[in-house]
């Protein structure tokens, strides 16, 4: 039986009727779709079609100062970004620094995008010498930049060094959502106004000490990065994007 | 047989492209970042002159402050000899009972005090003989202006300057 359907297919015939076939077919669709383009009218409808466009916004006291947001509408896909200046306004115009008094710094996050996302922030405080060098010798410690880890927030303490905190959002952040900030006032340190170094040298007169202060001149300095990644596999997400290990449960990132 | 070897490798690298392929796309993660930074210098320091005249039996003192100082405190103190008293006093100068007289503004880079009058008492102006020393001393402190929570300014009199060795008594002190 076998034998006899190959011998069909190899003969010519076979092949003459398989061509006749596959034609017939092929015109048989053709009027099928142009029956059903004269007999059917769809009804009028709208779609919607979802942008994956990620963005992120950092907020300092209300006022949005830098951010990176793709647009997919916008010359066939672009990234709209700006690169703003934190404590530009701390001090009130006309007045200067006051050791120990806290001003307020107020640091939150946005989802300025079109899909969920979880975030981090990278912050930074060291101290610049006069020649715009970092200051080793001077300790970040005294920037006193108050953190706020209550309201879902949460450093790790794993990465954070005494100049770097690195602090995770454990929630998901909602398109167009705001964070609670991370961080809430900043102050220096009132001990940065004691900090001397003192030398002495002999005069005709005897002895001369001469004291100067180790932070006169020197500038402090605040640096927050935040980082976004998508909702979505979140969990290999931040792991290939941002190098750590996280779990996620529920919605829920933990460390 | 070369045939079948030909396919064979086809099909692998067939099979390699849609692996590759599959996971080119589980890497394509969407992220984004924004960064900003700002800092301030710090201006520690100050450098105040004090100036006197003296007529009639009194002094009369004022300090001034280097235009690029930090804003501080001025206290101030006068010895003399004990058979002839010190009176000291002046508008905004007031009496803080430890022998010190204290200026109660805060005296910014650029500005000075108003005058401390110190009077020496007791002058037995017809025995003086030409030549006869007489010392009044003024001394004065300035300290940096330090601020409590609520943001009312102090002064730290007792601040000790860490000097990273010893320790140190703060403020400034000069004698006139």
């Amino acid at each position: 039986m076998a034998g006899r359907i190959r011998k069909l297919i190899t003969s010519p015939a076979g092949t003459l009727g398989a061509f006749a076939l596959a034609a017939g077919l092929l015109a048989s669709s053709s009027i099928g779709g142009a029956r059903a383009a004269l007999t059917y009218y769809s009804e009028t409808y709208t779609s919607r079609v979802q942008m994956y466009d990620i963005g992120v916004t950092l907020l300092e006291n209300g006022q949005e100062v830098s951010w990176r947001n793709y647009d997919s509408k916008r010359d066939n896909g672009s990234w709209q970004e700006e690169k703003g200046a934190l404590l530009e306004d701390m001090v009130p115009e006309g007045d200067s620094l006051r050791i120990g008094v806290w001003y307020p710094e107020e640091l939150k996050v946005q989802n300025s995008g079109t899909i969920n996302q979880y975030v981090r922030v990278s912050l930074y405080k060291y101290w610049l010498n006069g020649e715009g060098q970092k200051e080793q010798t001077l300790t970040p410690d005294l920037i006193d930049l108050e953190l706020k880890t209550d309201n879902g927030w949460m450093i790790d303490e794993e990465s954070s060094t005494e100049e770097r905190t690195i602090l995770y959002y454990s929630r998901v952040l909602q398109s167009g959502e705001t964070s609670p900030a991370f961080s809430g006032r900043l102050r220096i340190d009132e001990s940065v106004a004691k900090k001397v170094t003192q030398t002495t040298e002999e005069t005709a007169n005897g002895m001369k000490i001469i004291t100067s202060y180790d932070y006169d001149g020197v500038k402090f300095c605040v640096e927050a990065t935040v980082d976004a990644v998508q909702e979505h596999n979140a969990q290999d997400a931040i792991w290939s994007a941002w190098g750590r290990r996280v779990t996620v449960d529920n919605g829920m990132l933990s460390l | 047989m070369r045939m079948k070897k030909a396919g064979c490798f086809i099909v692998f690298l067939a099979l390699i492209m849609a692996v590759t392929a599959g996971s080119g796309r589980a890497w394509a993660y969407f992220t984004t970042y924004a960064s900003a930074e700002g800092g301030i210098t710090i201006a520690l320091g100050d450098r105040t002159e004090i100036e006197e005249e003296f007529s009639n039996w009194e002094k009369r003192v004022t300090i001034t402050s280097d235009p690029d100082s930090e804003p501080v405190y001025i206290r101030a103190k006068a010895f003399g000899s004990g058979s002839y008293p010190l009176t000291c006093g002046g508008e905004g100068w007031s009496d803080g009972g430890d022998g010190y007289y204290y200026y109660d503004k805060i005296l910014s880079g650029g500005e000075e005090t108003s005058v401390l009058s110190v009077k020496i008492g007791n002058v037995p102006e017809n025995d003086v003989e030409d030549g006869t020393m007489f010392n009044v001393v003024v001394i004065y402190e300035s300290a940096p202006v330090e601020y409590r929570d609520d943001k009312t300014p102090y002064a730290d009199w007792d601040a000790v300057l860490d000097n990273g060795i010893s320790q140190s008594g703060g403020g400034n002190k000069e004698e006139e």
